[in-house]
């Protein structure tokens, strides 16, 4: 288990993601660099929310989803001081910006250059459309699964799971699917989820989302 | 909270569940609505493997957002679908190896019309033929090949192929088919399938119905048979090695194909829910705020320069603070107002219109927009553009109707347009009546041209001695010269140059004919000379034409012009345009300066030169060889009748030093000629009466370059002198005079010595 908590911290690179309008793979990415970063370094030398501006700007470069600096400081000048004016074009922004573009340099220093990263999105996506066809498509469609998945998929970045991607994805369907009370409709020698990912076993399916019910705990407790 | 949702889950783990959800959700007012109908399911829950409390738990807190009807999945958009947006699978009933009466019995529970399968003919009969169904296609994936699923496509849903009487001979054995589930009747497990377009619903209508070939076969199948062929392959695998999966936008893809939306992401998060963020908040809203009120520094710049009157630096800052913020109202208005000030209306105008539309209730850009439409609109007017101006008048009263100014000016534009209009009728008439006169004008002028030449006929006959010989000339000339008028292009001028030249023929004819008719040789020396002579022409020509008068300009112009044409002709025509020139000349300009004699030499040695100025004007020498040819048998008459009509000039007064004056000209034009040149400068003089030996003298030395008369021969040496000068001042035309005149008089001095 490695999950690590910064509930004390409310997820910065997450509602600023959403507010940037950044989509989910480079989201996950800034969420993941970030995670990463407070692995080795202590969230009480660095700001916390200034590394979170870094790993949003670095993984929309890794990502190809570039954003604007100028966005980035907006937000989340925003979102720490509720209902101000947007910055003037003064030598605060540019000090602001400044440091961003330092910490960025220094988050790459910190993850060894190491900032691809295999997410599950992919993965989840391809097993949606498997299921998909082996469901009635009505009861599909009734069962809102596949929006289910992606909102728990999302919100697993609030902490760091350091399982394989293809486990995440495969846990979080099933718990969707057990959340929703769905029911594959066919059993066969092989469990669905079993033929989904080579290697994945039922205890590591538990562990997963046992780890996800965690964060969210956390969070619940923080709010 | 969806009811039906909140029932399935309930239903599926039953009762813990259900207490647990009673006591997270207590508060929750829809929960409570359904209570009371979850208990009843909850009788009828299926047994669980596992229970997991922790689960249960989650879900009963979540309930109210897991189960909110806001989270049904939207429509999926039907986008193009390339192979290899993605890695499109093999059915996961294969993985999974469902039993065979499963996947039947799965099979035809969710077969439903308007399906699309493939299947192999296997039977043909007269009422249709039956197909073993291999595989689903348009996007379903069923592992249903080994289940011998048959279907029927009966006759009358095989369309008719045109030439075959009989559809059904079409199809044969083992062909491929792919058709659309007409009906399904489940309980007996049949399908009916049908060959019709209108079978298939519009999302599915580009498939093709109808024999397919193996290519055709969707990739899950190929994929599948492929897995079913080997022993290794995994789920898994087969998705890391096929492309699509690799593909990087293949998550943006299939998001759009589940119907998933990145805009409003749900999260079961209670701080991520995105009803709750505020629209201020976000990045874009954030950053038009800030534009705005970064440009709005820049224009309050710009406005403080433009009110010192710098001028460059408003527009300067303007254009900056558009860059930051573009359709910026306060920086367009301001912008617009500057463009006016300078005179730029149309942008003003431009600016002012893009200021209204993104804010329709600007006070100032209404006001000046309405300002800037009447301004413009008076330059239109001035433009005599009155149809755009009233157009820009009733804009400015559109926008502001109580406009006093626009009014005005629409209703003086009014009466403006009804004068124009008035005014172009008259005009129109006008314009009528002056047509006929000019037509009527240049036929004057002809017929009046004509009764002068006669005129003039009749008085050289009777004053000439040799009027015989020049009329024989001017009668054999004229009828050379008429030939080759109409071959030549003329116009009016030169029509009536000829004629007129009728009139002096006798003089020029006279002076020709003393002179030596020029060799046809050394046309390389003519054409530098020629050159010369065109500019002096020309330089002539235009002095001439600012002295003389209103008719005697445009004789000098079509003189000048005729010049060329005269080249046209042959030697017939020369002759009499020189004297037509010479003519003019007299009527033209009396006072005989050095620069109208010239001109008049120079027109008059055209008769021999002729050819030169033209090539020299023309820049054609094939002109002036061809009319060597043709000119030299007349070149003696010509030359013969010229000297005589010298003589004859001589006894005239202003005409005989014209006449030397072109002579000078004539040999101021050529390098060789030294003598030549001199003794025609002599004569170059205002006004100056020359002796008639002088003229002949003078006559004589007038030949082509390289070539020495006689007569010539003697003077020639005199004029050596002043012929060097001559050569050295060739090309300047407006040192001509003067040295025309020092030669002439030292000419002068010597022939009246010699004669002594």
């Amino acid at each position: 288990m490695c999950v690590f908590s910064l509930s004390l911290f409310s997820p910065p690179p997450h509602i600023s993601g959403v507010k940037l309008g950044m989509s989910s793979e480079p989201l996950a990415t800034a969420c993941t660099v970030y995670h990463r970063f407070f692995q080795s370094c202590s969230p009480h030398v660095f700001e916390p929310y200034l590394v979170a501006m870094a790993a949003i700007y670095l993984a929309g470069k890794v990502e190809e989803q570039h954003l604007r600096t100028r966005d980035i400081i907006n937000v989340c000048h925003r979102y720490l001081n509720p209902g101000s004016d947007p910055l003037e074009l003064d030598s605060r922004f540019w000090d602001l910006r400044d440091s961003i573009v330092q910490c960025e340099l220094l988050v790459l220093r910190v993850l060894n250059f190491q900032v691809s990263f295999q997410h599950p999105h992919k993965y989840l996506l391809h097993y949606l459309l498997s299921l998909k066809a082996l469901m009635n498509r009505h009861a599909w469609d009734r069962t809102p699964i596949a929006v289910t998945t992606w909102a728990l998929l999302r919100d697993s970045y609030h902490g760091s799971l350091c399982h394989p991607p293809q486990h995440v994805a495969v846990a979080i369907l099933y718990l969707a699917l057990e959340a929703l009370g769905v029911e594959v409709p066919v059993e066969g020698e092989k469990e669905w989820w079993q033929v989904l990912s080579d290697d994945i076993t039922k205890p590591a399916i538990d562990d997963i989302i046992f780890e996800l019910i965690q964060i969210y705990n956390m969070d619940a407790k923080c709010t | 909270m969806d009811r039906d949702l909140l029932r399935q889950s309930v239903s599926y783990h039953g009762h813990p569940l259900f207490s647990l959800l009673k006591c997270e959700q207590q508060e929750n007012p829809d929960f409570q609505c359904i209570a009371g109908d979850l208990s009843r399911t909850v009788q009828y829950r299926k047994e669980r493997r596992v229970e997991n409390v922790a689960v249960q738990q989650f879900i009963a807190r979540k309930a109210d957002l897991l189960f909110s009807p806001s989270w049904q999945s939207s429509t999926p958009s039907v986008k193009e679908e390339t192979e290899d947006m993605y890695a499109v699978m093999p059915p996961l009933e294969q993985f999974m190896e469902v039993p065979g009466s499963d996947r039947r019995n799965l099979f035809f529970r969710d077969i439903e019309r308007g399906d699309v399968v493939i299947g192999r003919i296997n039977s043909i009969r007269e009422f249709g033929f039956f197909v073993t169904v291999i595989c689903l296609s348009g996007g379903l994936g069923r592992d249903i090949e080994d289940l011998e699923i048959t279907a029927l496509c009966p006759l009358r849903d095989v369309p008719t192929h045109g030439n075959h009487d009989d559809p059904l001979s079409y199809y044969q054995n083992g062909d491929l088919i792919q058709a659309g589930v007409k009906d399904v009747d489940r309980y007996h497990e049949k399908l009916t399938l049908s060959l019709q377009p209108s079978s298939l619903p519009p999302s599915l209508s580009h498939l093709k119905l109808g024999v397919i070939g193996v290519d055709d076969m969707p990739a899950h199948y190929s994929r599948s048979v492929a897995v079913a062929n080997s022993t290794t392959e995994t789920y898994e695998k087969v998705l890391e090695h096929t492309l699509g999966f690799a593909n990087p936008s293949t998550v943006e893809f299939l998001l759009g194909k589940l119907g998933i939306s990145e805009i409003d992401p749900a999260s079961l998060m209670r701080g991520l829910q995105t009803k709750n963020f505020l629209k201020e908040d976000y990045a874009t809203s954030i950053r038009k705020k800030q534009s705005a009120s970064w440009a709005l520094k820049c224009v309050k710049i710009g406005v403080d320069h433009f009110k010192s009157g710098r001028h460059v630096e408003a527009m300067n800052e303007y254009n900056k603070g558009l860059e930051i913020d573009t359709n910026n109202v306060e920086a367009l208005v301001a912008r617009g107002a500057l463009y006016a000030t300078k005179g730029s209306l149309n942008k003003a105008i431009d600016d002012f219109e893009l200021a209204l539309e993104s804010c329709p209730t600007h006070r100032n850009a209404r006001k000046y927009l309405c300002q800037t439409l009447v301004e413009r609109g008076g330059q239109v007017e001035e433009e005599e553009k009155l149809v755009t101006a009233e157009g820009l008048y009733r804009k400015a009263l559109a926008l502001d109707e109580t406009f006093e100014e626009a009014e005005e000016a629409l209703q003086k534009l009014q009466k403006h347009i009804q004068k124009s209009l008035k005014l172009k009728e008259e005009e129109a008439a006008k314009e009528e009546k002056d047509m006929n006169k000019s037509v009527e004008t240049s036929a004057e002028k002809l017929r009046k041209l004509l009764k002068e030449e006669k005129r003039k006929k009749k008085k050289r006959k009777r004053s000439s001695s040799s009027s015989s010989s020049s009329d024989s000339t001017l009668s054999s000339i004229r009828k050379k010269s008429k030939k080759r008028k109409k071959r030549s292009i003329s116009s009016h001028s030169h029509r009536k140059r000829s004629h007129r030249s009728s009139s002096n023929e006798d003089k020029t004819f006279d002076s020709k004919e003393e002179w030596y008719p020029p060799p046809a040789n050394t046309s390389a020396s003519f054409l530098t000379q020629k050159q010369d002579m065109a500019k002096l022409l020309e330089g002539n020509v235009r002095s001439i034409e600012q002295k003389s008068q209103v008719k005697g300009k445009r004789h000098n112009r079509s003189m000048s012009s005729s010049s060329v044409e005269i080249l046209n002709d042959d030697g017939g025509d020369r002759s009499e345009d020189s004297i037509d020139s010479f003519h003019r000349f007299q009527a033209g300009s009396s006072k005989g300066k050095s620069q109208c004699s010239i001109d008049g030499d120079s027109r008059h040695h055209i008769s021999k030169s002729r050819h030169r100025v033209s090539s020299g004007k023309e820049g054609e020498v094939n002109h002036y060889s061809k009319r060597q040819d043709q000119e030299s048998g007349i070149h003696q008459g010509l030359y013969g009748s010229a000297e005589k009509s010298i003589h004859r000039k001589n006894s005239s007064s202003s005409a005989g030093s014209e006449y030397s004056r072109k002579c000078d000209k004539y040999g101021y034009e050529r390098r060789n000629s030294y003598s030549q040149d001199h003794s025609c400068s002599k004569n170059v003089d205002g006004g100056d009466k020359r002796e008639e030996y002088k003229i002949e003298e003078d006559v004589s030395k007038v030949k082509p370059k390289g070539e020495e008369n006689v007569q010539s021969r003697g003077r020639s040496q005199n004029g050596k002198e002043s012929a060097a000068e001559e050569t050295a001042d060739k090309n300047l035309p407006s040192n001509l005079l003067n040295i025309f005149s020092q030669i002439a008089q030292f000419e002068k001095e010597k022939c009246s010595k010699q004669k002594k």
